[in-house]
This record gives structure tokens, sequence and C-alpha cells, in this order.
């Protein structure tokens, strides 16, 4: 029985399915439907990567990404070309690399000892499996107890896609909801972590304070229940967890070359503004630009040439040291493809 | 469909292109709008408050715009007529007035030039006055 084929996947675009001017429905009812034309996606079991699981036993294997991780960085906002790839495998999996695996112990090395006073930023060619190192970064770190700072892109915050406004004092522009919606990510990842974390003194925001035995939670939703705040809540965050040494804390922006761009916003005067006259940015670009440090963690950066607007011609200039050598993924180097 | 100053206004459109559907207002200086009131590129109008809106509208205020612009665009093309300059006598005659060749084309000029002065006509503006005028008879 035929009539219900389709030759095409409809793209999810709400409720209800779109009839054809024939009247055939779109959609596949797979119950019923013939099976020697239509048959389930097979779904290969993998083993979840988390701070259990990543290890050097796993090297050259694949692995799913924690669903949870997923949720709270948004399925369909993954970076790069990993939304591609996702669908194409059937499921959220990346191939733990050696050079994961180097991460890891990076990331658990900084999170016993100080951390570096310079950030780590990965750069290389166009599908080279940055953003996915990243990802699988961020997605360890969340379940080892990090408290993680995780940007899965960073174009939304300069490419004029969202709202933004001027500040009420000095030369900066704001963008409430996107803090708002990066301080629910941190919250999502970290809920745990940041309750271990009080706040050590009273946080005066706005008319509001929070009291010195609040912890880091309360002050990420607070910042969420008030986004013309969340500038604030999010800077005040950076400071704290930036100074205390109980909880480790990873920053992981991933299109990091943004913070050093010219923006497609203007001012008031048309004229473009460079990044550093976003607060949002103004408030990461210290960790990377070596003027502050975390006591205790990690802020990791990576680079991305997908859109080349956002790519500064001087970024190897701003690293200090410059990229000596880009990282290369022997996987795909004898990959003539 | 948002009614802003005597135009509909499609909702889903992104501002910038929206403000364009004003007379007198290109993609340029919708853009200007734009970044005066901080508006983002994407932004739509449906997603604009009703304070955003309001200012919007005392930007708009400002600006000549709409049956103002076209008042003084006619009243321009009235006074060049009435001072007796070349410009104005082919806006009187309907023909191209930047020099363009006459012999053939010039449909457009044909079409569209001197309309401003047939709608606000008066004896001196007419293509038949222009040969009675004061200038002409000294011409000839």
């Amino acid at each position: 029985d035929r009539t219900q084929s389709t030759a095409f996947t409809k793209k999810e675009s709400g409720s209800g399915d779109k009839k054809l001017r024939s009247g055939t429905s779109t959609s596949v009812n797979l119950a019923s439907a013939n099976p020697q034309y239509y048959a389930a996606t097979p779904r290969v079991m993998l083993q979840t990567l988390n701070a259990d699981t990543a290890n050097s036993a796993h090297i050259n294997k694949f692995m799913q990404i924690n669903d949870a991780f997923l949720e709270s960085i948004g399925k369909g906002h993954f970076p790069g070309y990993l939304a591609t790839d996702f669908k194409l495998f059937g499921q959220a999996a990346l191939l733990y690399r050696s050079l994961t695996q180097q991460l890891v112990d990076q990331l658990s090395e900084y999170s016993k000892t100080a951390a570096p006073k310079k950030a780590t930023v990965i750069d290389g060619k166009n599908g080279a499996g940055k953003s996915a190192e990243l990802m699988k970064l961020a997605s360890v770190a969340s379940s080892s107890g990090h408290i993680v700072i995780y940007a899965h892109s960073t174009f939304p915050w300069v490419n004029s896609s969202r709202p933004y406004a001027p500040a009420n004092e000095g030369d900066l522009y704001v963008q409430h909801e996107l803090t708002m919606e990066l301080l629910r990510t941190v919250l999502s990842l970290s809920k745990d972590a940041l309750k271990k974390v009080p706040l050590g003194k009273s946080v005066a925001l706005g008319k509001k304070s929070l009291a010195a035995d609040k912890t880091l939670a309360d002050l990420v939703e607070f910042g969420i229940h008030t986004p013309s705040l969340a500038h604030d809540a999010l800077e005040h965050l950076l400071a704290i967890a930036s100074t205390q040494t109980q909880v480790p804390v990873l920053i992981a922006l991933d299109n990091v070359n943004t913070l050093w761009c010219n923006t497609l916003y203007r001012d008031q005067e048309d004229v473009i503004l460079p990044a550093n006259r976003l607060r949002l940015v103004r408030t990461f670009l210290p960790f990377f630009e070596g003027k502050a440090a975390l006591a205790k963690g990690w802020a990791v950066g990576a680079t991305s040439y997908i859109d080349t607007r956002f790519m500064p011609k001087d970024l190897r200039l701003k690293l200090n040291p410059p990229v000596m050598v880009p990282i290369t993924n022997p996987d795909v180097a004898s990959d003539p493809n | 469909m948002l009614h802003l100053l005597g135009v509909n206004l499609p909702d889903q459109k992104v501002v910038s292109v929206a403000l364009t559907y004003f007379y007198g207002i290109g993609p340029q200086t919708a853009r200007k709008i734009c970044s005066r009131l901080s508006f983002h590129r994407e932004c739509k109008l449906s997603e604009l408050t009703e304070g955003q809106l309001n200012q919007l509208s005392g930007v708009l205020s400002e600006m000549t715009i709409e049956n103002d612009l076209k008042r003084q665009v006619s009243a321009n093309v009235q006074h060049l007529r009435q001072i007796g300059t070349y410009v104005g006598k082919r806006h009187a005659m309907g023909l191209p007035v930047h020099g363009q060749k006459t012999r053939n084309n010039a449909r457009t000029a044909k079409l569209l030039n001197g309309k401003m002065l047939r709608r606000y006509s008066t004896a001196s503006t007419t293509a038949f006055a222009m040969f009675n005028s004061p200038v002409s008879s000294k011409l000839q």
C-alpha cells in the first residue's frame, strides 16, 4: 500500500501535517507503512560521555553526548557542522579522540592545581573538529562537577540577530536576552556546582541585594528572572567564580574570534560597533586577553572560519603567543575528500 | 498589519524593510532610523513594544515623508515653472528634464513629467500658457 508514501522528509514546522494538493498526507505512519519500503532508523547503543567514561580506554570510540547537556544548549543549536553530522548519524554522538583525552587530562589537572594565567584557544581549519572538542570538554566538565560557562556559538552576540540597547551609563551596549540565555545555560549545566559556592559578601543588584550566605545558584536565578540585571548578575558570577578555589570553573566559548571582530550592530550615529563595545563581550574579554585569570579552572575558546565576516585579520596578533601550528585532525588528514 | 502615520505596514517584515514602505524612506534612511533607535537587523515590526513604536512614530514625525514630501516636490517643480526655467518648461511639456534624447524613447518622461503641474494646474503652468508667457514672447 503506497498511498501514504512520500519521497521527501517534511521539515518540522509547527503542528499538523501539511496536505499535498492530491490530499495525501506528507507524514509516514510507520505502524501501517509497508515494511518493504520503510524501516525504523537503527539506533546504535553507545556509552554516554561523562567524567567516568572519559578515559583512555574509550579513545577512537563513538560516545553519546549527554541528553541533559544537549537540552541545556538547546537541540537544533549545535555549533558548526555538528547539526548535519548528528542528523546523519541519527543521534548526537562524537568520536572520542586522543586529542579529547589530552584536553580532559588538562581539565582535570587545572581543576586540582592553579589555573593557567593564559586562556587556551583551539584553532584549525574548517571541519577539523574544534567545536566538537569544545562540546565534549564542556560535557565532561559538566558531569564532573565544574561550574561550566559554555557558549556553543557567539555569533548571535555580534551578528545583530538579537535585541540590543545602549547602557544607562558609559558607551557600552547591553544584550539582556542573550545574557539571560547564557545564564540559563550555566544554571542547567552546573546547578549543583553553583549551589556549593556561597557569595561570600552581600551582592547588590539594582534595588535588591543578595545576602552573603546565598549561593551562586541564587545569583544566576536572580539574573534569569530579572533580564534587566542579567549583565550585573553575570559579571558578579564571573568575579566570584574566578576568585574562589572551592569548585573549578570552565569557560568555554565557541567562535571565540568574535570577541575581537567588528559586529553588525551600529550605534546611534550609524557607526559600526566593535565587539568590545558590547557589555557581554567585554565581560569575557579579560580572560582571553590575559588581563584576568581563574583561580581554579580553565578558559578555552575555539575559533571558527565559517563566517569570515567575524574573523578579524589580526586575530593571530591578538593571541599571545600566536598560534604556532594549527591543530590538524589526523583522522581526516588522510582522507583526500 | 500595523497602521503607522497613515501607512499600512506589514507586521511580519523586518523593521528596516517595512520602513521603506513610506514615501521618502529608502533602505539607507531606514537603516539609520533603526540604528538611532537601536533596533537590531532582524527585528520585526511585530516584536516592537509600544514604547518602541512610539519612539519610531516620533522619529518619523520629525521627517518629511509621504504627503508632506509630495507637496514639497510639487512646489519645487511649480516654482521652477513659475520663474520660467528650462527645467520648468520641460516639466510643463512632459519631456525629459536632464538632457536625454527625445528622438526616441523618453516614454517615462512623457508619462510622468508634468503630473505635478497638471495636478495643481493654473494658467501659468500649462503647456499652452508656456507659449503665451512673457519669457517665450521675448524668445520669439
